[in-house]
């Protein structure tokens, strides 16, 4: 059980993405410089599950944009294994999940999960074989030929996850990805996302808003805290691997999710 | 007794919310209507409520009777007017589409080159029509080539502004997060394109052609009017009319608004393929 919590202590804690006095200055309506996030320095290591946490207008969705370089900073710097966030992402090693399904609606299931593998060019053979894996990696085999209208929220989410491991990407970027949905489905697809992690061994940046989903997926939790965005904390998550749901109910998960209650800044949200 | 008026009230009741009722109902009602306002025609109460006659205002049976007997010369006519509709509907809409293409791929001159366009919108067929006849004048010795050609640019002008617009709207109002998607797979402009604009912008090319298949049947009518060479449904009407021939005018009418209605179904059906799977 806690074999997997050994590794990730004694295994050379490789950092992947460096980032360094990292800000990000837009300009309101009136002109005026409005900072959404500042001096952020923060490393993050490989195949690990770190959660960034906090209240809207925090800059956690900016700081995530601009590590998938769909945002281009105005301070400081982003590498990821050497590399600038622009290159990685022409390499496209980043697999994205955003918080609604962005599904196609004129491609069935199948089609919608191999729409990367298309963009780059792998053959119909390959592509078929990838999408059938994904399939049935989120267990969606049945529904393979459904168009996205006839699917559930929590299905369309499923598909989406599929879409963004489809090429196998090194770093998974997930923006509130389970925001939208109740909270039977969003249980089971916390079970179903730890498990995906666990077997690709993949690192996976992980948005919300929610301390308790924070704390029951990640190895670490980083607090963002508001006006200007900044890094206030960031709190290691000892609870062991795998997890369970039970483990919601024990006393060490409860002290973990006051101790990043408490970590905010300015004490309550 | 009461008991058996309650019943009889729910039983109505239940009929009337049975599904497949209200979809019978949807279609039986208007055939209805149109039914007891033909059989008002034929028995000329309608004549009594607009206070006029059977010379201005044939009786069905009558239009239906010169529909039948001069079947080979509307045929005719009608072939020339579907011709210029549909050619005239196929150039302005894949040119308006053009148009929109490249809007889209071009935001800054896009937006402002649709705004130009759309006010063409605003011109009048009564006044383009006389202009494209004289515009036309050195395109071929033959006057009825040169009046198609002249009318079938009357028609795609009327299309154009139409079809650009909505196809562009089609072609940028996507789905939140879906350029995001396509940029992070490195996708480029002309991948964006055809993976997530153009395949975004069919229901809206629907939408233009709802619009754009009656108008492009009433510019035909009306161009040719104004043609040089006599030939086509709305020609008819106003030749027959000049002549007072009221009856051959109303069927020709009858079969202008045949070819309106036609071409709608045909579109309407096209859409319930093509959209099926779409939410």
């Amino acid at each position: 059980m806690s074999d997997v919590m050994e590794k990730i202590k004694t295994e050379d804690r490789t950092v992947e993405i460096k980032i360094r006095d990292l800000g990000m200055t837009f300009k309101d309506n009136n002109g005026n410089d409005m900072k959404a996030l500042t001096g952020v320095n923060l490393d993050i290591y490989k195949g690990e599950f770190i959660s960034l946490l906090g209240p809207s207008g925090c800059g956690k969705t900016t700081l995530l944009r601009m590590i998938a370089d769909l945002l281009e900073p105005t301070d400081g710097s982003i590498h990821i294994d050497g590399r600038i966030p622009k290159e990685v992402r022409l390499m496209q090693k980043f697999g994205i999940v955003f918080q609604s399904a962005v599904l196609f609606d004129w491609r069935t299931v199948r089609k919608n999960i191999e729409l990367p593998l298309e963009t780059m060019k792998f053959n119909k053979a390959e592509r078929e074989q990838r999408s059938s894996e994904m399939l049935e990696m989120v267990g969606l085999t049945k529904f393979a030929d459904h168009y996205p209208v006839q699917l559930s929220g929590g299905m369309q989410q499923r598909v989406n996850i599929a879409r963004a491991l489809a090429i196998r990407p090194e770093i998974l970027l997930m923006d509130e990805p389970f925001s939208a949905l109740d909270e039977f489905t969003k249980e089971k697809l916390h079970k179903d996302l730890l498990q995906i992690w666990r077997k690709t061994n993949k690192t996976i940046i992980f948005v919300t808003h929610n301390i308790s989903e924070a704390v029951f997926l990640s190895d670490r939790v980083c607090v963002l805290s508001p006006h200007p965005g900044r890094l206030s904390a960031v709190v290691d998550i000892d609870l062991p691997r795998p997890r369970t749901l039970e483990m919601r109910e024990t006393q060490h998960f409860n002290e973990l999710v006051l101790k990043v209650r408490n970590s905010f800044e300015g004490g309550s949200l | 007794m009461s008991r058996k008026l309650k019943r009889k009230k729910s039983l109505w009741y239940r009929i009337h919310q049975n599904e497949k009722v209200q979809s019978a109902e949807t279609v039986l009602l208007p055939l209805l209507f149109g039914f007891l306002f033909m059989i008002m025609w034929q028995t000329q109460k309608l004549h009594t409520l607009l206070h006029t006659d059977t010379f201005t205002l044939p009786l069905p049976s009558r239009i239906l009777t010169i529909i039948a007997d001069n079947s080979d010369k509307i045929m005719l006519n009608v072939n020339a007017t579907v011709i210029v509709t549909l050619a005239g509907l196929v150039a302005g809409s894949l040119i308006g589409y053009g148009i929109a293409v490249l809007a889209a791929l071009f935001p800054k001159w896009g937006s402002c080159g649709l705004k130009i366009i759309a006010a063409f919108n605003a011109i009048p067929i009564v006044a383009l029509a006389p202009v494209m006849t004289n515009w036309t004048k050195d395109v071929s010795n033959h006057a009825d080539i040169r009046s198609m050609v002249a009318k079938i640019m009357v028609v795609t002008i009327v299309c154009i502004a139409n079809m650009s617009i909505n196809a562009y709207r089609g072609l940028t109002e996507l789905k939140p997060f879906s350029e995001d998607l396509m940029c992070s797979y490195a996708a480029s402009k002309r991948v964006t394109l055809i993976k997530l604009r153009l395949p975004n912008s069919v229901p809206y090319i629907f939408t233009a052609l709802k619009v754009a298949v009656p108008s492009s049947v009433i510019s035909a009518l009306v161009s040719e009017y104004f043609a040089e060479y006599i030939v086509g449904v709305g020609r008819q009407i106003r030749e027959n009319i000049v002549l007072a021939q009221y009856s051959s005018a109303w069927a020709y009418i009858v079969v202008a608004c045949l070819i309106g209605i036609i071409m709608y179904a045909v579109l309407m059906i096209a859409q319930s393929f093509m959209l099926k799977k779409r939410a």
